[in-house]
């Protein structure tokens, strides 16, 4: 996972941008300080990104870009205000390929408002698992403790780039919210599953929603 | 030293003249001629400075007008600035515009959309500009410039000048970067490993290792590259 990345050269050839509008995004806060890695390479310094963050948030400028001013566009990607009023129903949502139907029928019931409808963090919640399923990494029922985990704690975690760690021993599964970056050593007999970054999360399923 | 504004909610002025210190805080304007300290970090609308000043925290203003040295132990946040002399920033600078007559140095990332002067800089970060226009006086100095347009001069070529650059280093007219990208490159006296851009032109005295260009690419005579690749389509 922390291998996905992009180079910048990369990046700008595959998206046809170009070096001053990637700089520009950069200055007027569109693209955050900490998706750009200095990482060296044979030819010296090279700056990466995250690729699956960057490619979703450079498709989400330019789809937007022509009805919105740079500034109208930073406050709205920078924030999830614009989403937190969402409210969507399960059909929408299955519809959408926002979340698979397994993953809907599964806990959708135990994640829903009264109405049956979903915000935008039950969404993500939902999305978190789908993607962990979704990889084969997780099991049905994990994601049952993924979710309460999720439902209990992110919401202290709001707004700070925090990440989630699935980690199994003998057979029994944890998980862990962190903000990042932290460090976390286990013992042994611990295995790291998955480590997903919350913000990569949001990031998706922005692009999805709009 | 300093004044109190009697009305309400209306925020009050700093103003030092002579050899004076004060705290910092939020101010309407920050007036200072002389010698000033400021123990903590400010923030006004208006911050103009002539003398030495030094400042222990960060700055965060609208307007700046810099005569003379400025010390800064943080990051500077301003909108418009006007520099003449030396200003020394212990931290990024952000801003919207930069009028440059002398040196600045700085010890982050350095964004603006407008950057444009005579005088040197040092700027340990990235560089990250809209427009950038330089006659340099002095060296020029960045980790990384990343840029949509970009244009270096030698600011000041009389005999003496060069002469005192040939022994001093430091005053050495040359733009020095690892990388510099931009959409339009227009460089002269320019030292770079790498340079990526769109439209590029390597004028007289740079020296680069390598070159990569989209549409165009002009080289002067003088100037010694050591490889150029075209990018793209």
């Amino acid at each position: 996972m922390e291998d996905d990345l992009i180079s910048k050269k990369e990046l700008l050839d595959l998206t046809g941008i170009s070096y001053g509008q990637l700089y520009r995004w950069k200055r007027k806060q569109l693209i955050p300080e900490e998706w750009f890695i200095r990482k060296s390479t044979f030819t010296g310094q090279e700056t990466f990104f995250p690729r699956m963050l960057i490619q979703a948030r450079v498709r989400n400028i330019l789809n937007m870009k022509d009805d919105l001013s740079l500034d109208e566009l930073a406050s709205r990607l920078s924030d999830t205000e614009g989403f937190s009023e969402i409210r969507l129903t399960k059909e929408a949502i299955v519809e959408r390929n926002i979340v698979t139907e397994i993953a809907m029928s599964v806990y959708g019931p135990a994640v829903e408002s009264k109405e049956g409808l979903y915000s935008f963090e039950q969404l993500l919640h939902l999305y978190a698992a789908d993607t962990l399923l979704s990889k084969g990494d997780m099991s049905l029922d994990e994601g049952r403790i993924l979710l309460r985990t999720l439902e209990k704690h992110a919401g202290a975690l709001t707004g700070k780039p925090c990440e989630l760690y699935f980690v199994r021993k003998m057979g029994v599964a944890l998980f862990l919210l962190a903000p990042s970056p932290v460090e976390l050593y286990f013992d042994e007999g611990v295995r790291l599953v998955a480590k997903v970054a919350l913000g990569d999360l949001v990031e998706q399923l922005k692009g999805r929603l709009s | 030293m300093t004044e109190e504004d009697k009305e309400p909610g209306h925020l009050s002025d700093l103003i030092i003249n002579g050899v004076g210190s004060a705290a910092g805080g939020t101010y309407d304007k920050v007036l200072i001629d002389g010698v000033g300290k400021v123990e903590g970090s400010l923030t006004a609308r208006i911050f103009k400075a002539n003398g030495q000043i030094r400042v222990k925290g960060e700055l965060e203003t609208v307007e700046m007008e810099v005569n003379g040295i400025m010390n800064l132990e943080g990051p500077l946040r301003v909108n418009t600035m006007k520099l003449d002399g030396i200003l020394h920033v212990d931290g990024g600078v952000t801003g919207e515009n930069c009028a440059l007559n002398g040196l600045m140095t700085a010890k982050g990332d350095c964004e603006l959309e407008e950057f444009r002067g005579v005088g040197g800089f040092t700027i340990e970060g990235l560089l990250n500009a809209g427009r950038m226009d330089i006659r340099l006086a002095g060296a020029g100095q960045a980790h990384e410039i990343g840029v949509e347009t970009l244009k270096v001069r030698q600011g000041d070529k009389s005999l003496w000048n060069r002469l005192l650059g040939g022994i001093i280093p430091k005053l050495k007219s040359e733009l020095t970067a690892k990388v510099i990208e931009g959409d339009d490159l227009d460089l002269e006296y320019t030292n770079a490993d790498v340079v990526r851009g769109n439209y590029v032109i390597i004028g007289v005295g740079c020296s680069v290792e390598l070159v990569e260009y989209r549409t165009g690419l002009t080289v002067h005579p003088g100037a010694r590259i050591g490889k150029e690749v075209k990018t793209g389509d």
